[in-house]
């Protein structure tokens, strides 16, 4: 018996000096497609635990599962085997209105192509989500006032429509559209990949900085400059979780940090 | 919105021409309505004897005279009073049969009079119209296209003198909104170009940077420890060359040690590598090849082994495995085969996981077999003591414990509470890789 | 050629849905087309190949006198005139009489024939269509055979003048001129014993049939009015009816002609409706195909390949289908055949017609391949680049229509709003098709209530003025009937309603039926007069408005009339649309009458209380008044009798309708939602990612319908409740009306405009149903 998983095991005290809350957990987690006949097993029982918090990265090559991985955490996807708990509901046993609720409650998303509607204006895209959970309009208004100040959306862009902005205005629109419900957890995938460099880097800044405030991000990236902004990287290969790495104990920017995640994915074959 | 006005336009026009073909074309000069004249006539006849209770019920103004030309009735003052009159006012005089005259009053001056007013008024409404169209179109053109057009000129002049935070201000009704905002667009390239210019210079610098310091560490450290085991042999030559004759003897038998050293770690590594070679020539020519497998298959694999039907199978934990379905298939058959040869009582199925993988506990209750015989049971042609009346090469555990490595699972076989506990270890994929990078 | 082939094939698997909705309202609408074409193009030339084939007369006369200097008169009189080609005169029976039919009964003037003489005229001979077994006994014309009561083999009782006789059926028959009860006579054919039997009971007078054939059948009229003016001046006082080519030629196709009118009218609408949404759906679905069309521009195909790529996919299967619908159309024909024939009288043997299938083509092929050039038109301006970057994407500066952050209304109902208000195109079709549904509706809820509920508002407009009964008396006894009534307990109402020939005197000498009362306004249906009033003083006159048009006569107008010898002038003070003689009808005060004579019977309406059994009340009367009592009619039974064919027509036709409307608001739906899904798939997949479920992105999408269905329907609903009236009446023109004063059932067309909305609301959220399907992860991994 060659016994358990290889984990790079990075992680320090970080997480069990303070017992961080789970937020979210799958026990094997497992999806197949099929294609041409053929069973493709995309994900392979990955247990994982995200925590409350956590700014988690989920880096990987491409094909790696990092999205299908994404997509079954945030409920948009349902998987072929294994259990996905959110605090006591069962994710992964609810039909497509039940996930279709828990996805309008608990999550926010962040795409990489910007999914806007392009028929709505941006004020309208950010309230059509949050009409959805919430019935108080002068206090969604307000939120969402006070979040497109912290992207820095300008008010006249508000009225604007979605192909008059710019790729990272809209990416920032994006972000506050998945925060609008104050989502137990931001998912972003890929967030910056339709972006240039310097949009994206602000795209990171403000995901960083509503980490800082407390929210919980789940990013899927193959870029290490995004993976950087997380403080817990998890390396998906063939389906399965390779290897973790805690950066929480560094400072953001730091070249220990730095250092600290060129190693890690070194080691896990980057 | 060019269409729309070009529309309205045409509207209005047609609108125009509808009108003054109406007032062109109207009879002021209508026929003498005959059935009410009959109908004044019929109503004066029936009325003659008390004319003060007539009646008018036509729409005709109208005055009755007698033989002798005296007003009996007028339906209104003002009226022609007498045949002189009437005549001089083109009106109808007529006989009431017998009785008198009645004069119905001509009345087309007075409708004459009100179609030229009406005529009047629907060109005047017309002009007003039009002339607020003009207003209208007049302001629109200014707004949509007179003043974007200064605005462009006031933003073209901030553009040359450098100065591009100013954006231009856009309005969703201008005619040119396009054009302008490709104007804005310019302006934001332009300063994102330089901005991106400013730091993809920054950029470059760091990574230099870093990149110097990533190689400069571990050419540093074998720098320092040439230099360090440079000076060391130095020194040892040195120091003890006064010291004792071997000295310098002893320097070079360091170095060679050194050297020793190198040689022999390559020897290792590719004592290792026969070592591993030769052990990969000895496997058995049984290939086993792994797929991944939902863990629901199991249910088949075992019903179809426990073709007696001994064992209950418990529900199995959703997870995906790492096996060959056929190979396990046979691993199974020869457990249960086992256990129908050797036990022949109920059996017990557990399932659990934990480890990385998923363990299949079958456990009979034939009382098991000594403990000495335990690590022997797996081995080729090893055969436990209470088995010598039964057939049997001994072979059974041996391929299975093969095959379960194989599949990098495992089968351990011990004494449970009543019988034989045999446990297949069914690697969860995706725990797989792990222990191939262990490997 | 062929590489457009290819394309086309390739386009057409692609869509496979929405090309068969499009070719199920293909079907549809050419087979109605087609209906529609034969019906009007063809039908109606049936009676001339008839009247052909039978060689019968353009002019037909029956004068109650058998006497041979008569005969030998008018004999010498045709022979003599230049406009005759052929005519025959024969022996006949010539009476007043009614028979029971389809639970009324039919009153009319019967020419009763001998069967071999009948079977043998050179002109204007019968043909006998159906024969039963009885040896011998009375053949009907055609248009009674009914299954029910009359059918070969079954008695038939007569009532011929005062006498009630039995006969056996013995089959039907089919004349051209007197085959029904609208030609003003009825012909009856007996088996040669049974002729001569009645013949000897002397129930009704020996006669003479005349019939004529005339070179110019255009002057039929005039013949007609001639040639009773010539026997009427060398034999005053004689009785006789007669015809013309002209008056039975529409009066045996009234029926059929509102009948078509409306099949038509189904017709056209369900056509105008399906070019519209296949138009729409045509120019859509190239639209969202630029992509792959800059593609085979990218790859070297011609804007001119692309588009015969298109016109052959597109118009190709709209003249495949129609070919398929004008064979539906063949196999619809038969029933409605049938309904007709119940109508005309007249068997109507099928046949191809290539000219209507024709044009059937021409216009489903021509919408077809126009809304592809309109829409191909874009192909050839686009550059393949561009085309293939998903259209050009210019800067727009759209409206934002309902700004969530301001309006007040529920989220769902905020978004479906936003969706109507994007789709233009989608509203106009929606529009288009509601409009046109809502005059159906209309129409439906109008023939409801004035032909199946209430039959009144009908027979008034068609017959003018209906009362229960009618009893005409000589002169002499008027006085003791008008005493008689007023006394009668279940009498309401008693007034002179009488009809006397009067001839136009200019230089035609028209003949019209002067309707006389006492006092206009005791008459029940005011409505008779249209425009200008009823006639109140001796010499005024209200006159039928299609006379007037032929005549170019105004109200005001001073007209010439001649009755009993003496001219008399009149003011026309009216205008009727009385359509018993076919417009030629005008209505005078007694008064007014006798200024030119004085009647010598007089035919009172008289309205009986609900319940009071009319045909003993008129034996009441006849036993009191005795010889004098000329006719009584039952005039409610006379109705029922017609009426009830019309109420069953109109039911199926109701039924057809709203049948139709179901099917048409289904598929114009069903091809709406999805080109709104296949253009929102987008949008939806982000919804739905967002945490909008199913059932609310159903509601919301079927919602997105309901503004332009609510308004289109109601804005329809009221312009057409206001001009269902005249519309009508524009298509009821031919039989001499001009206004139709049908109720307009406010309740029911509410109800049904609701019942429409709420049918297409649910329509949609089924079909919107496919939104189950739209996983979002799909589209975020599709990209």
């Amino acid at each position: 018996m060659h016994g358990g998983r290889y984990y790079s095991r990075c992680r320090k005290a970080g997480n069990t000096l303070f017992m961080k809350k789970v937020l979210l957990q799958t026990e094997a987690l497992s999806k197949s497609f099929s294609s041409g006949g053929a069973m493709q097993h995309v994900l392979r029982n990955i247990d994982l635990q995200l925590y409350e918090g956590d700014f988690t990265v989920i880096m990987g090559a491409s094909g790696a599962g990092k999205s299908t991985l994404l997509y079954a955490l945030s409920g948009m996807d349902t998987p072929s085997l294994g259990k996905i708990t959110f605090g006591t509901d069962v994710i992964s046993d609810m039909d497509s209105d039940g996930l279709a609720v828990f996805r309008r409650r608990n999550c926010g998303f962040v795409f990489q192509q910007i999914y806007l509607i392009d028929s709505m204006s941006v004020m309208d895209n950010v309230l059509a989500a949050g009409l959805l959970v919430n019935r108080d309009k002068k206090e969604l208004i307000r939120r969402a006032k006070e979040l497109f100040a912290a992207v820095d959306i300008e008010e006249e862009a508000w009225r604007k429509f979605p192909a008059q902005l710019s790729g990272g205005e809209a990416q920032r629109v994006g972000i506050v559209r998945a925060l609008i419900n104050s989502p137990r957890i931001l998912f972003a995938d890929e967030p910056t990949g339709a972006l240039n460099s310097q949009t994206g880097l602000d795209v990171l800044d403000t995901l960083t900085g509503f980490n800082g405030r407390g929210q919980s991000v789940v990013m899927v990236t193959h870029d290490m400059r995004s993976a950087r902004r997380g403080n817990r990287i998890l390396y998906l290969k063939d389906g399965t979780v390779l290897g973790e790495c805690d950066l929480g104990p560094y400072v953001h920017g730091a070249r220990a940090r730095h250092e600290k995640l060129t190693g890690f994915l070194a080691e896990m074959g980057w | 919105m060019r269409k729309q006005f070009c529309l309205f336009l045409l509207l209005l026009f047609v609108a125009e021409l509808a009108v003054l073909w109406h007032f062109a074309m109207q009879d002021y000069d209508e026929v003498q309505d005959a059935v009410a004249v009959n109908e004044v006539i019929h109503t004066l006849q029936d009325d003659w004897r008390n004319l003060e209770t007539h009646r008018n019920r036509t729409a005709l103004d109208y005055v009755v005279l007698d033989g002798g030309g005296a007003v009996l009735f007028r339906t209104k003052p003002g009226l022609s009073e007498s045949i002189h009159q009437a005549i001089l006012h083109r009106d109808t005089i007529l006989d009431v049969p017998g009785e008198g005259k009645v004069l119905i009053y001509n009345d087309a001056a007075g409708k004459q009079q009100a179609g030229r007013q009406a005529a009047v008024a629907g060109l005047g409404i017309l002009i007003a119209v039009q002339t607020g169209a003009c207003l209208v179109y007049y302001f629109y053109l200014e707004r949509n296209v007179i003043r974007p057009f200064r605005q462009l000129k006031d933003f073209a002049g901030r553009i040359a003198e450098g100065n591009l935070d100013i954006p231009l201000k856009m309005d969703r009704f201008n005619l040119f909104g396009a054009f302008t905002e490709s104007f804005d667009i310019m302006r934001a390239e332009l300063k994102r170009a330089r901005r991106a210019e400013a730091q993809a210079n920054a950029a470059k610098k760091e990574l230099v940077a870093e990149l110097s310091h990533d190689i400069k560490t571990p050419i540093a450290s074998i720098q320092a420890a040439a230099e360090v085991g440079a000076a060391l042999a130095q020194r040892v030559g040195r120091d003890s060359g006064a010291a004792l004759e071997q000295g310098r003897p002893m320097a070079a038998g360091i170095r060679e040690n050194y050297l020793q050293i190198i040689r022999k770690a390559e020897q290792i590594n590719t004592l290792v590598s026969n070592l591993f070679t030769a052990a990969l020539e000895e496997m058995e020519q049984l290939s086993v090849t792994p797929i991944d497998m939902p863990s629901g298959e199991l249910r088949e694999l075992l019903e179809s082994a426990d073709y007696l039907h001994r064992a209950m199978i418990p529900d199995i934990p959703e997870c995906l495995l790492y096996a060959d379905r056929l190979r396990l298939q046979q691993v199974f058959d020869n457990l249960f085969a086992n256990s129908y040869k050797y036990a022949n009582t109920e059996i017990e199925i557990r399932l659990r996981t934990g480890d990385g993988c998923l363990a299949v506990e079958i456990v009979d209750q034939g009382g098991g077999i000594g403990e000495e015989e335990l690590p022997l049971l797996k081995e080729k042609f090893k055969r436990g003591k209470n088995t010598e009346k039964i057939e049997g090469a001994g072979l059974g555990l041996y391929i299975s414990d093969y095959f379960m490595r194989a599949m990098q699972g495992a089968l351990v076989v011990e004494n449970g509470g009543k019988g034989l506990k045999v446990t297949v270890m069914i690697l969860l994929s995706g725990y797989r890789s792990g222990a191939e990078t262990a490997r | 050629m062929r590489k457009s082939f290819l394309i086309a094939f390739f386009n057409l698997r692609r869509a496979r849905s929405q090309t068969a909705a499009i070719i199920v309202l293909l079907f549809l609408a050419s087979a109605m087309l087609n209906l529609w074409l034969m019906l009007s193009m063809d039908y109606k030339k049936n009676f001339d190949r008839y009247h052909e084939k039978l060689n019968a007369e353009h002019v037909t006369l029956a004068v109650s006198s058998a006497d041979e200097g008569l005969r030998d008169f008018i004999a010498e009189t045709l022979e003599k005139d230049s406009r005759v080609t052929e005519y025959d005169l024969d022996d006949a029976l010539n009476m007043v009489g009614s028979f029971g039919y389809n639970g009324g009964e039919i009153n009319t003037q019967f020419v009763i024939l001998e069967k071999e003489a009948a079977l043998n005229r050179p002109v204007g001979r019968i043909e006998i269509l159906e024969e039963g077994e009885a040896a011998g006994g009375l053949y009907l014309p055609m248009l009674y055979k009914n299954d029910g009561d009359l059918a070969p083999d079954q008695t038939i009782t007569l009532k011929i003048g005062s006498a009630e006789v039995d006969y056996p059926v013995c089959g039907f028959f089919n004349s051209i001129m007197a085959g029904s009860h609208n030609c003003s006579m009825c012909a009856l054919v007996l088996t040669p014993e049974y002729y001569e039997e009645l013949e000897e009971q002397e129930v009704a007078p020996a006669s003479t049939l005349v019939s004529v054939r005339i070179r110019e059948k255009e002057e039929s009229e005039e013949f007609e009015t001639w040639l009773k003016n010539v026997i009427a001046g060398r034999y005053p006082g004689l009785q006789a009816v007669s015809n013309s080519y002209s008056l039975v030629s529409s009066s045996r196709y009234i029926s059929q002609m509102i009948c078509s009118g409306i099949v038509s009218a189904m017709a056209f609408f369900v056509t105008v409706i399906a070019m519209v949404v296949i138009a729409s759906n045509v120019i859509n679905d190239i639209q969202e195909n630029m992509r792959s069309l800059g593609v085979m521009k990218a790859i070297g195909y011609t804007s001119r390949q692309i588009e015969a790529s298109l016109q052959l996919q597109f118009a190709g299967i709209a003249l495949a289908t129609a070919a398929a619908g004008i064979g539906l159309s063949y196999i619809l024909f038969p029933a409605v055949n049938a309904m007709m024939i119940t109508q005309t009288g007249i068997p109507y043997a099928m046949h191809f017609l290539p000219l209507p299938s024709g044009i059937t083509l021409g216009i489903v092929g021509g919408t077809v391949s126009l809304a592809v050039r309109l829409s191909s038109g874009r192909i050839r301006k686009i550059d393949p680049i561009a085309a293939l970057r998903q259209g050009v994407m210019t800067h727009s500066f759209k409206q934002n229509h309902i700004p969530l952050e301001k309006t007040n209304m529920p989220l769902q109902l905020a978004l479906a709003l936003k969706t109507t208000c994007s789709g233009v195109k989608q509203n106009i079709t929606v529009c288009i098709t509601m409009l046109v549904l809502s005059l159906v509706v209309v129409f439906a809820g109008l023939m409801v209530e004035n032909v199946i509920v209430d039959m009144e508002p009908f027979i008034n407009l068609i017959v003018g003025e209906t009362a229960d009964s009618c009893i005409n008396v000589n002169t002499e006894a008027e006085e003791k009937l008008l005493s008689l009534m007023e006394a009668h307990p279940s009498v309401e109402k008693a007034y002179l309603f009488h009809s006397e020939t009067v001839a136009h005197k200019d230089e035609e000498g028209n003949l019209l039926i002067a309707t006389i009362s006492e006092d206009f306004s005791r008459i029940n249906n005011q409505n008779i007069c249209f425009q200008g009033r009823l006639p109140l003083y001796e010499n005024e006159i209200a006159v039928g408005a299609k006379y007037a048009g032929e005549k170019n006569l105004k109200i005001g107008d001073e007209i010439t009339l001649t009755a009993k010898g003496r001219d008399a002038d009149y003011i026309i003070c009216g205008f009727t649309q009385m359509s018993n003689n076919l417009g030629k009808d005008c209505l005078l005060t007694r008064s007014g009458f006798q200024r030119m004579g004085n009647l010598d019977n007089v035919s009172y309406y008289i309205n009986v209380a609900d319940g009071a059994d009319v045909d003993a009340f008129q034996n009441e009367i006849g036993g009191q008044l005795g010889g004098n009592v000329n006719a009584s009619v039952n005039i409610s039974s006379v109705v029922n009798g017609s009426a009830s064919v019309y109420v069953s027509l109109m039911a199926i036709i109701v039924a057809a309708v709203l049948c139709l409307s179901g099917i048409i608001i289904v598929f114009v739906l069903y091809l709406l939602v999805r080109t709104l899904l296949n253009g929102k798939k987008r949008d939806y997949g982000i919804l739905k990612a967002l945490g909008f479920s199913t059932g609310q992105l159903v509601v919301q999408t079927a919602m997105s319908f309901m503004p332009t269905v609510i308004c289109s329907a109601a804005v329809g609903l009221t312009v057409c409740a206001g001009i269902i009236n005249p519309l009508t009446a524009l298509f009821l023109g031919g039989i001499g009306i001009v206004k139709c004063t049908f109720t307009v059932p406010v309740g029911f067309i509410a109800a049904a405009g609701m019942g429409v909305v709420l049918f297409a609301f649910g329509t949609a959220c089924l079909l919107s149903l496919r939104i189950r399907r739209i996983v979002p992860v799909t589209l975020l991994a599709g990209e």
